[in-house]
């Protein structure tokens, strides 16, 4: 409780010192998250898995400092960590299968991922929102990519190539040979009942309230959506039982 | 040599006095070191072999107490035994198998499935390709941390009771297919989930309650699966019958194998080793099918890296991506192995590997890759149609030179595929096998006659 009224603050930083409170209730969330204990189990800060790191070659980022802060329990650390550093991580697990004491690096940088969208960091906010098209595809259809995302406008750099047979697409993927595959919204064709289930998922293990935290306009897209093929699937259910009726 | 000395080597530790200078020439310094490359990622791995559990054995005595349901592969799936990193066995179903489907391969490179299915008909192997199912949600998972355990664990277990149940809709017996997951994220995060699953009874009963709310549990218990198998480890066992089948000579292509992360890190006690590929060294999958289909293998020294998709890298800091890619694999795989190909057997992989080449240009790094799936290359070798059926159009890398050196003429293929296109816009569509089978429940299911007529009867 000496703490209590401790901040922390960035002197070169215009952004308002964060409560030591808040910084103990981050780290609580972290813990008690039902893998912490799975991933971590001790580091002897051997660097095997910041050696075999790709994002460590490009970012300030390492594995080894991630479990360290954990390890330790460096909470102004954890906290400067979740601003940036844990986006950095590939998600490869290379640290995992590498390490001596089966730690996950790679798991314990989900979780604090998870913790930082809890707590609605503003860094998670900033760091997502360029991936808010897949996450409208995947909360709405399940499936995380759909033909129509993949245009040149929206990869320049993958080149002039992004078919080498120039047609419409709608006629190049009924050219394809499986059937499920003649969409251009999803990857495949999603059976309404699917979605609906998916639906259930998301409500029940507070999918929606961390989207909901991270990007209110989307949720509010999403939950359109999701209303929307409800009543389609509830009108199809009562037609089923008039015509048995 | 003395009882002394007997005594010492036994208990050498290489610390204290003990320690002696290797005194090794540069020459037998690197020579050293290349062994230990080459070897180091199976043999850090095989040191942790006496604190992994096979989670099979959890799962086992969970159904004994009553407390699970375990979706089993039988003689209906003509199983083939394989052996993982530890010699444990693997049951891979060879048929009647559901497939799972990846979004970015559906999505992004349609061949990939095409081919595998293909693949199947051409083998006589039947399998069922439905609508009813989601992705893993994995990928999503992992490059915003949107979602969860409970979520993933819940969405993986009704995509597989879906498969369970699936073949009702044919009149068939619960359990006749079995899933055969597509995606690579989606094979690591279902092992990953299913090991969560045995380990936590909180999370079983989470889980439990969602699935209860779906019907989707069996006798109102979860329903596990036998195994969690990729389509690689199905090509695998499959790969001296697919041989036999072999059309086209592939013994002059140098091919490299981009072996992905989330097949063989993540959970890496449930990945196929064999003594006959790369003497055990590394994950046996595609690599063993390109042995076996005749092509040359190509070790390298980054062959362990991953390819720098990055999950939500390479939709939002594609820098890492392009980088990564080109610097520590295709360049490698051109500069240093000489590579005709690169073969990969996983979505993401696949995706980065082919569309990073083109920007490379922009810093003068310039390089030609063909990137493709173990499965694509496997349907060419046995004469399958580059644009209608491996669909290669699809890939921004140049397959062309790839296709001349294995003697097929692409301009042709290519003039074939474009009038094809002009039978697909007047509705003219050749599909792989029947659309009604498609669809098992719902809008659009049609009840096949039989079953129709039996439950009318009843």
């Amino acid at each position: 409780m000496a703490h209590a009224a401790t901040t922390i603050g960035d002197p070169v930083s215009s952004a308002p010192p964060v409560a030591y409170d808040k910084l103990e209730e981050i780290f609580a969330d972290i813990r008690g998250h039902v893998l912490y204990d799975h991933e971590l189990h001790g580091c002897l800060n051997c660097g095997i898995c910041t050696a075999t790191c790709p994002s460590a070659q490009y970012y300030d980022y390492s594995p080894r400092e991630i479990v360290q802060l954990l390890w330790t329990e460096n909470l102004e650390g954890i906290y400067d960590a979740m601003q940036e550093k844990i986006w950095a991580c590939a998600q490869c697990y290379t640290c995992a299968a590498r390490c001596p004491f089966e730690n996950s690096p790679g798991g314990l940088v989900m979780i604090m991922r998870e913790v930082a969208i809890k707590h609605g960091m503003q860094s998670a906010k900033d760091v997502l929102r360029p991936f808010s098209r897949v996450l409208l595809k995947v909360i709405s259809t399940g499936n995380q990519l759909a033909p129509n995302m993949i245009t040149r406008d929206a990869f320049p750099d993958w080149g002039p190539d992004v078919s080498k047979v120039d047609a419409p697409l709608n006629i190049l993927r009924k050219a394809i040979p499986v059937p499920t595959l003649h969409t251009m919204d999803t990857a495949w064709v999603v059976n309404l009942r699917t979605s609906v289930e998916l639906y259930t998922i998301w409500e029940e293990t507070g999918v929606l309230d961390q989207l909901e935290t991270v990007d209110e306009n989307l949720f509010d897209v999403v939950s359109d959506v999701m209303d929307e093929k409800r009543e389609e699937y509830a009108e199809w259910l009562e037609e089923q039982e008039a015509e048995d009726a | 040599m003395n009882k002394h000395e007997d005594e010492r080597q036994g208990a050498y530790t290489g610390f204290g006095e003990e320690w002696r200078a290797a005194s090794l020439s540069p020459t037998e310094a690197r020579r050293a070191t290349d062994w230990v490359e080459a070897r180091i990622d199976r043999r850090s791995m095989l040191t942790g072999k006496n604190r992994v559990e096979d989670i099979r054995d959890a799962m086992w005595q969970l159904e004994k107490d009553g407390e699970i349901i375990v979706h089993r592969i039988d003689e209906r799936h003509k199983p083939v035994i394989a052996r993982t990193l530890y010699g444990w066995e693997k049951k891979i179903p060879t048929t009647n198998l559901w497939q799972h489907k990846s979004c970015g391969q559906c999505g992004n490179i349609p061949g990939y499935p095409t081919s595998v299915m293909w693949l199947m008909n051409e083998l006589g192997v039947a399998y069922l390709d439905e609508t009813d199912q989601t992705s893993c949600t994995a990928w999503n998972y992992h490059g915003s941390g949107i979602g969860n355990v409970v979520s993933l664990a819940a969405v993986f277990l009704r995509n597989f009771h879906q498969a369970y149940v699936s073949a009702k809709a044919q009149g068939l017996d619960v359990g006749t297919y079995f899933p055969l997951v597509h995606c690579g994220t989606s094979f690591g995060n279902y092992k990953e989930m299913r090991i969560f699953l045995m380990h936590s009874a909180e999370l079983r009963e989470q889980v439990k309650k969602i699935l209860g709310k779906l019907g989707r549990l069996v006798d109102g218990k979860l329903l596990i699966p036998e195994e969690i198998v990729h389509y690689s480890e199905w090509l695998h066992v499959m790969r001296q019958r697919i041989a036999e089948r072999q059309t086209i000579d592939v013994s002059n292509i140098r091919a490299t194998v981009h072996p992905a992360c989330h097949v063989y890190k993540m959970v890496p006690e449930d990945v196929i080793y064999d003594e006959t590929v790369l003497n055990g060294d590394r994950v046996a999958v595609s690599t063993g099918l390109m042995q076996t289909l005749g092509a040359q293998v190509i070790d390298y020294s980054t062959w362990y890296d991953c390819c720098g998709f990055g999950f939500r890298h390479i939709i939002g800091e594609r820098e890492f991506t392009r980088s990564f890619a080109i610097d520590r694999k295709i360049k490698v795989a051109v500069e240093e192995a000489r590579a005709d190909v690169m073969i990969g057997h996983d979505t993401g992989c696949i995706t980065t590997l082919d569309k990073n080449q083109w920007i490379g240009k922009a810093v003068d790094k310039v390089y030609a890759l063909p990137i493709m799936a173990d499965c694509q290359f496997a349907a060419l070798a046995l004469g399958a149609h580059p644009y209608k059926l491996a669909q290669l159009h699809w890939h921004a890398s140049p397959f062309e030179q790839l296709l001349e050196k294995l003697g097929i003429d692409w301009e042709k293929a290519k003039a074939e595929f474009e009038a094809y296109l002009e039978e697909v816009k007047a509705g003219r569509i050749e599909t792989l096998y029947d659309p009604k089978r498609a669809i098992t429940s719902g809008p659009g299911y049609v009840k096949p006659a039989m079953l129709a007529a039996a439950e009318a009867g009843k």
